[in-house]
């Protein structure tokens, strides 16, 4: 069930949308879109600053998705930058999500575990925890001295994404959680 | 599990469940342990990431345990912080009945 009908059946049935549930979707409907232009951004074209960026963002919103439905205030949810990772530790609790992936819960722990490592890749991309360092948005300062824009700085974090089976299975994963994400977590 | 096993029941079931699938977790209190509606759990994990602030994630019933679940990962040193009210519970979480669990206590 998409969005779309996930609100007509909330119409057709008189129920009435709490403004959690608005901001949940709200919040999956951008992670969608930030998931889409990061698969729209051709890797021959677009610069890996801003096919990352998009990434990032797309794992973080989905992560506050999740978040929404229970009862941490939209304040503390809205201005962390933490949720992804928070999400893949705890997404084994998901009896859905191993049905969906036909996993037991130990199995589906285990594998999320091999992919934290990478997951706090893209979830220290966020501007606010990089501290400085390494960011696909802002310029900043090597201890070299040199002074670096994102742009011209090659992130081999894409190369590890796309080319090792953790990178590969983990952009398969998030994939799969903003395609099926009414299924599994709502 | 069966549908109608008490809360008591299946929130001991599923924290010991939660001990065994994850080595790292030093403890996990059960906070309102006297609602009969929605297991709440806060898991006590020095491997957590650094965070000052309590992110709880909600999972739906299901025929095991027909409870609605939120648990949060914590590090030890924001449960001491939590217990100084200097961190927030999440909404409507509160420390009027909770209940310490230990591996050992649950594992044996």
């Amino acid at each position: 069930m998409d969005i779309g009908q996930l609100q007509n059946l909330f119409k057709r049935d008189g129920y009435r949308m709490t403004e959690r549930q608005h901001w949940q979707i709200a919040f999956l409907k951008q992670a969608r879109s930030d998931w889409e232009a990061y698969q729209r951004t051709s890797p021959a074209v677009w610069p890996a600053c801003h096919r990352l960026l998009f990434l990032q963002m797309a794992s973080e919103k989905l992560g506050k998705a999740v978040l929404i439905a229970s009862h941490s205030t939209l304040e503390t949810i809205i201005q962390s930058h933490t949720a992804f990772v928070m999400f893949m530790r705890v997404a084994g609790n998901n009896q859905k999500l191993q049905k969906a992936l036909g996993m037991k819960k130990a199995q589906q722990r285990a594998q999320f575990k091999t992919l934290l490592p990478l997951a706090h890749e893209i979830e220290r991309l966020a501007p606010a925890l990089a501290q400085g360092g390494q960011n696909p948005e802002y310029p900043w300062k090597e201890a070299s001295g040199n002074i670096l824009a994102p742009a011209d700085y090659p992130f081999p974090l894409m190369q590890r994404l796309h080319q090792t089976p953790h990178g590969i299975q983990l952009l398969n994963y998030i994939e799969f959680f903003v395609k099926r994400f009414e299924e599994l977590f709502m | 599990m069966s549908q109608n096993h008490h809360i008591g029941n299946a929130a001991e079931d599923l924290i010991k469940e939660q001990f065994e699938l994850e080595p790292s977790l030093e403890q996990i209190v059960w906070i309102d342990s006297d609602k009969t509606t929605e297991i709440r759990l806060l898991e006590i994990n020095p491997e957590t990431p650094p965070l000052e602030s309590v992110l709880a994630f909600y999972f739906p019933p299901y025929e095991e345990l027909p409870y609605a679940t939120h648990i949060a990962e914590i590090r030890p040193e924001v449960w001491q912080k939590i217990l100084r009210h200097e961190i927030s519970l999440p909404e409507g979480w509160t420390l009027d009945n909770y209940k310490i669990y230990s591996r050992e206590m649950v594992t044996v």
